[in-house]
């Protein structure tokens, strides 16, 4: 087990392309370093957003981003084999560890719900290019430990696919844009993406249909 | 309204409601000879139907195997 868990870290490493970053970051997760320091960043940028203040969104994008990457590097260290990452779990995690129980407002939610589907969006499409770059031969040597990085090409292809006609579905469909990264990205229900955007459940599910059906059509063409 | 965005999906989510053989008399009707609206909006209803459950799985990242 101890063996096998060392791969891992190192696979995660590599594959995240840094001088050792990935692996403090597994230990910080592993043993819940630094936890409190950032639920009290996380509260302040969400109370700096409501107050208006233009860089608290970006700020906040960064610790979302960071907490995100080191949730989903520990589920990858410590789980069993066969496991794959659940966007909404490690959102909904990431919520308790940043935001905390306290009675959040709802546009608290709206805020981070936001940051957290683009931040898992940048997470999943800087994995899966990165994936995709070598297996064409490009930057590194192909690196097989524990079958890490063999999550199957076909989802990383359709996840860059899906990230590139979402930008063209932008430019003229901004609302429902969002709610497709809030629901794939962030997989957030129904019922949240209509708290996040205001719009009834009903019409969330008609953007959705309409979104799916426009992608569908864009990835095919 | 013609060009808006927001047409294409208001018709299409219209077309939706009815049934598929009364599907073209109603975007005759609904685009009034707007062809280009009426292109768009067959083209998403021909892509509905291959939908089967696209986008429904969340993505997965990365996974342990």
């Amino acid at each position: 087990m101890g063996w096998s868990r060392r791969n891992t870290y190192w696979a995660l490493r590599l594959e995240d392309g840094e001088n050792g970053g990935g692996v403090r970051r597994v230990d910080e997760a592993c043993w819940g370093a630094s936890e409190s320091s950032n639920m009290s960043d996380a509260t302040v940028m969400l109370a700096a957003i409501e107050a208006g203040d233009s860089k608290a969104a970006e700020q906040l994008l960064v610790i979302v981003y960071d907490e995100l990457r080191r949730l989903a590097a520990s589920k990858l260290a410590l789980e069993a084999p066969g496991q794959t990452l659940q966007p909404t779990a490690l959102v909904h995690e990431a919520w308790l560890r940043l935001v905390g129980d306290q009675a959040p407002s709802f546009n608290d939610r709206e805020h981070f719900f936001r940051a957290s589907a683009e931040a898992m969006r940048r997470i999943l499409i800087d994995r899966a290019r990165r994936k995709h770059t070598k297996r064409h031969g490009g930057g590194y040597q192909r690196l097989d430990f524990e079958g890490f990085d063999l999550a199957a090409p076909l989802v990383d292809d359709q996840l860059l696919a899906v990230n590139e006609a979402l930008d063209k579905f932008a430019a003229e469909h901004p609302v429902q844009a969002d709610l497709v990264k809030l629901r794939y990205f962030a997989g957030l229900t129904n019922e949240e993406v209509s708290q996040v955007l205001g719009i009834s459940v009903s019409t969330a599910k008609n953007y959705w249909t309409f979104s799916r059906a426009w992608l569908l059509n864009e990835m095919e063409g | 309204m013609k060009g808006d965005p927001g047409r294409e999906l208001v018709v299409f989510t219209e077309a939706l409601k009815v049934p598929v053989q009364e599907r073209a008399a109603f975007l005759e009707r609904t685009c009034a000879g707007d062809e280009n609206l009426r292109h768009k909006v067959e083209t998403l209803l021909s892509a509905h139907d291959r939908l089967g459950d696209f986008l429904e799985e969340p993505p997965t990242g990365a996974s342990v195997e």
